[in-house]
């Protein structure tokens, strides 16, 4: 069962949607798939908060959207990381992962 | 992946799929729509009704209206900037592209360049003179309620002003409801001395303390005048102007509360004025308060008077009011104005606006003379560009067919076409400025220093902006140009000689925009030549003395050490000084008058006569004296046609008699020898003695070479026993006639010996004579400079215009020419034929310019001397002129055309 108001921290959902979108183009109903299939719905996401952040991705320039078809015939907006986006997913991972590490430290020393 | 650097946008702009506000909207709306069916049915196939499917859907969302929001806010600013950053880039790279073009044709743009700056220039600087002087209000707060009095005195002389007397002033600031203020004030050149410095001449004004407050005047430091500082017996106090507190006490804010001594006495600086305070069409360095007795009435009306209108009240009101005022003067002040003198002379009150008295008819009309007449230049100038634009856009035929061709469209060329014409011109603008600027500065230095306002000319912010919208105006038309002219012809592409029709409608605007040049050419020179031949005619007037070589200078003697009537002091002093300037090398004569000729207004005085005049009167009111000294008409080279001028020991021993002009002993003593008649001035006109006529010269122009000679009564420097005059010539004129025209030796003689005469005297006012006479003519050659100037840059453009439409047929017809040459006709016939048809060109426009001149030369009327607005003579010569230069500028075509070799020229066709 998904662990309960896990709230996102901000600027997380940004990292979630670019790393999922590294493995190529989707729409945004798909990235959230992606994310609850990958967490085991681990995660809560107001699914409508999605739409701003990639809007505002595509804005600067590190996601691009086009219209396109699904295999259900369906007409959707799909998104795919430019290289700008793949720069910026580099950062965010590193940034992230020093986060967590310093993070890491803190709670392993009060726990020890 | 390379592509994956591609920004939707770009990939926008190559399909043309703009984005507007809607599209957003729906986009989004889409997006969203198609996230929430796809979750409902996910949830319908794991088992959930339609229903509780949606429900869920919807929970899961969240606000929908919300997000809808957000990311469609976000898209509408994305296209804004992509719309922004489009707009720019458009913009740069259509710049970039028409400068290159222009690059180019570096003949054309140039050529356009300067013709289009040289028209925008000189039209911009004129319109900032017109500004300056003409259209911006005085500088003084609310200046629109600023105004003159004085009288009109009709029976006196029909253009003769007379000022306020102080019985005028008292009495209208009492009783005059529709005038807020009003102030007086006489002119009072002083001598200056400060405590550390040599005695200095300044320009100084005695005025009522009120003239502040008319003027709205207020103190950069200290304190204005006051109305007890006019009171009698008050202690004497200035005011420095802003401008000599600067230069002579380098603004030093100590001053105040300082004793500088004024004409020999001790007086305090009490304040400074604020900067630019002026009376009217003055430059004063002080204030000085005249002392304003109400008790003491004179019927004087010597003072220049200025008033503020009340709210509301107009000068028709203020005029009425003063009318009715004075009508009661003879009551009210029976001892000063006797009802015989407002019958006697006409005298009654005038009110002027301040503006136009200060600026007057004829500067206002000259300037617009002037605006207009480089209005036409522009003009001139414009065709001239109009015509290079169809020249080049003959030769962009092809090109812009072609581009046509391959999907240009028609917005993107007249894009093209505007920004290429824009830039054109507004470079035109950004030259035209600087032309301006240096032609302000010439202008300026040139200008007549009675030019009123001139320390306001400048080039301002209007004036810029003037200048770029008359060049944004200008581009935008020729921008505009060659869409009116079709010029997208897919036809040129097809048959080169389907064009030809085409281009015979062009070659007829194209003759068209010369015969306009020439027309407004003809209207120019036509101005510019009545201007020539008026001033020729001027300067052939003799001006009845010979001012070459003249030197003047004043030394002003204070009166607190020469009293007011000691003759004999003052004589003393100026027969010494003339006697050492005499003997000094290379000075042929020596003399001096209270009133040089044409150097602003002689003086006129109620005259009284021994005998009565044929209407039984003895007395000539305002007739023009002067005083002179002995020696001035023999340095003045003014012949004595009668009797002789009175010498130095005639006038010492108060012998001396006075001397009339040729035309003053003819106005009233005609056919009877004037030697020895009788007149007087100043007092007990009517009764013995008088002075006796003991001389005639010859006819003086005092007042300019275009006004008629003065009849003037040269008076002694020493009234005889018995006799009064005005008082001792305070401010003499010495004349020096040199041989070389060499200032320096007579000025270090005059130097010289007023350091012995006394030392606290300076040498003032040093001019020569010529420049005199120049200056009072500098209205009118200036007037007439620009005018040639203007005239001049139109023929040149004329000609040129017409040598480049006859070159540019004959181009265009060698084919023509050489099948006739083939066939045997005359080479001169043929060139004869070109000439003719250049000719042709140059009649029409002389005729149209003709008729053009004859119906606007006349706003030169007033600005002509002895020559008729539509003189034939001068038309004559235009047309001359024009047809001259019509056969001169089609010749070199003429002959390039005779010298075709007839078959090089089928080939070619």
């Amino acid at each position: 069962m998904p662990v309960p108001d896990l709230d996102l921290l901000r600027g997380t959902l940004d990292l979630l949607v670019l790393k999922t979108l590294s493995w190529g183009p989707m729409h945004g109903l798909g990235v959230l798939r992606w994310i609850e299939q990958t967490t085991h719905q681990r995660l809560q996401i107001e699914e409508g908060a999605l739409y701003p952040a990639l809007h505002r991705m595509e804005r600067k320039g590190w996601l691009a959207a086009e219209w396109g078809i699904t295999e259900k015939n369906r007409k959707a907006k799909f998104y795919r990381l430019t290289a700008a986006g793949r720069r910026q997913l580099a950062a965010e991972v590193s940034k992230w992962s020093h986060y967590t590490e310093a993070v890491g430290l803190v709670l392993a020393a009060e726990g020890a | 992946m390379s592509h994956e650097s591609d920004r939707p946008a770009n990939a926008r702009r190559a399909f043309r799929l703009p984005r507007g506000g809607a599209q957003v909207d729906a986009q989004v709306d889409d997006e969203l729509q198609f996230h929430l069916e796809e979750r409902i049915e996910e949830l319908v196939a794991q088992g959930l009704t339609r229903e509780q499917a949606e429900a869920e859907a919807r929970r899961r969302f969240g606000d929908v209206a919300r997000w809808r929001k957000e990311a469609a806010a976000i898209d509408r600013d994305q296209v804004r900037d992509e719309r922004r950053a489009d707009v720019l880039d458009t913009l740069r790279r259509e710049t970039r592209q028409a400068a290159r073009a222009l690059v180019r044709a570096p003949g054309f743009s140039l050529v356009a360049l300067l013709t289009l700056a040289l028209g925008l220039g000189a039209a911009t600087a004129i319109f900032a003179v017109l500004d300056a002087v003409v259209l911006r209000p005085l500088p003084y707060p609310a200046a629109d309620r600023l105004v003159w009095i004085d009288h009109q005195v009709p029976l006196v002389g029909a253009n003769d002003r007379w000022g306020l007397a102080t019985v005028n002033y008292f009495d209208f600031r009492e009783h005059v409801p529709a005038l807020a203020a009003i102030g007086i004030w006489s002119d009072a050149p002083v001598t200056m001395t400060v405590p550390d410095g040599s005695p200095e001449r300044v320009r100084g004004a005695e005025v009522s303390a009120s003239i502040f407050q008319a003027l709205g005047a207020r103190p950069a430091l200290g304190r204005l005048l006051a109305d007890y500082d006019n009171a009698p017996g008050a202690s004497g106090v200035v005011v420095l102007g802003h401008g000599y507190w600067e230069r002579r006490f380098a603004g030093d804010s100590t001053v105040i509360g300082r004793k500088i001594t004024l004409e020999g006495a001790p007086v305090e600086v009490v304040g400074v004025a604020s900067e630019g305070l002026q009376l009217p069409q003055q430059q004063l360095d002080v204030w000085l308060p005249m002392t304003l007795d109400p008790a003491q009435r004179v019927n004087q009306h010597t003072y220049a008077a200025l008033g503020r209108l009340r709210d509301g009240a107009t000068p028709e009101l203020l005029r009425s009011q003063l009318v009715d005022r004075e009508r009661r003067f003879s009551e009210l002040y029976p001892g000063v104005y006797s009802p015989d003198f407002f019958t006697s002379t006409g005298f009654s009150p005038a009110v002027t606006s301040l503006h136009e008295h200060v600026v007057g008819e004829l500067v206002t009309r000259t300037l617009w003379v002037m605006f207009a007449a480089v209005g036409l230049v522009l003009l001139v100038a414009c065709a001239h560009v109009a015509n290079l634009f169809l020249v080049r856009l003959e030769a962009r035929r092809r090109e812009t067919a072609v581009r046509t061709a391959l999907g240009a469209a028609r917005g993107q060329l007249a894009w093209r076409s505007l920004t290429e014409s824009l830039l054109l011109t507004l470079g035109a603008a950004a030259l035209g400025i600087a032309l301006a600027f240096g032609a302000l500065r010439a202008l300026v230095a040139l200008a007549p220093p009675s030019l009123p306002r001139l320390a306001e000319i400048g080039l301002g912010w209007p004036h810029v902006a003037f200048i770029v919208g008359l060049a944004a105006l200008v581009g935008v038309v020729f921008g505009i140009l060659p869409l009116l002219r079709g010029s997208v012809d897919l036809g040129v592409l097809r048959d080169e000689s389907r064009g030809m029709t085409a281009s015979r409608h062009r070659n007829a605007v194209r003759a068209a925009l010369v015969v306009g040049q020439v027309a407004l050419s003809v209207v120019l020179l036509a101005a510019g030549g009545l201007m020539l031949r008026s001033a020729a005619r001027l300067h052939a007037v003799p001006p009845g003395f010979d001012a070459e070589h003249v030197l003047t200078f004043q030394v002003p003697l204070p009166y607190s050490r020469y009293q007011w009537a000691d003759y004999d002091k003052v004589l003393e002093l100026h027969r010494t000084l003339a006697r050492r300037l005499a003997a000094t090398p290379g000075v042929l004569a020596v003399g001096g008058t209270v009133s040089l000729p044409m150097d602003g207004r002689i003086g006129c005085a109620l005259i009284g006569f021994e005998e009565r005049g044929p209407d039984g009167s003895n007395r000539g009111a305002c007739l023009s004296y002067t005083t002179v000294a002995p020696g001035y008409f023999e340095t003045m080279r003014i012949p004595v046609v009668r009797g002789h001028a009175p010498t130095w020991d005639e006038v010492a021993s108060g012998t001396a008699g006075v001397v009339v002009t040729r035309s003053f002993a003819e106005h009233f003593w005609p056919g009877q020898d004037p030697l020895g008649k009788g007149l007087k001035g100043y007092s007990n006109l009517g009764e013995p003695p008088y002075f006796r006529v003991v001389g005639v010269v010859d006819d003086v122009r005092m007042e300019g070479l275009a006004k008629p000679p003065t009849e003037v009564i040269f008076f002694p420097m020493k009234p005889g026993p018995e006799l009064q005059l005005w008082g001792a010539p305070h401010a003499l004129a010495v004349t020096v006639r040199t041989s070389t025209g060499d200032a320096s030796t007579v000025l270090a003689a005059a130097r010289a010996a007023m350091a012995q005469l006394d030392p606290a005297v300076p040498i003032d006012n040093v001019r020569w004579m010529e420049r005199i006479v120049a200056t009072s003519l500098s209205q009118t050659t200036l007037a007439m400079l620009l005018l040639a100037i203007a005239a001049g840059m139109a023929l040149l453009l004329s000609a040129v215009g017409i040598y480049g439409v006859i070159a540019y047929i004959v181009g265009q017809r060698r084919g023509e020419i050489g099948i006739r040459l083939a066939l045997g006709a005359p080479a001169a016939m043929v060139g004869r034929d070109v000439v003719l048809g250049a000719l042709r060109l140059a009649v029409v426009g002389i005729v149209i310019g003709l008729a053009g001149a004859v119906a606007t030369t006349r706003v030169l009327q007033s600005l002509l001397y002895d020559v008729s607005p539509t003189d034939p003579w001068t038309l004559v010569a235009v047309a001359a002129l024009l047809l001259a230069l019509a056969a001169l500028a089609s010749w070199v075509p003429a002959r390039r055309a005779a010298r075709v070799p007839p078959m090089e020229a089928l080939r070619t066709s």
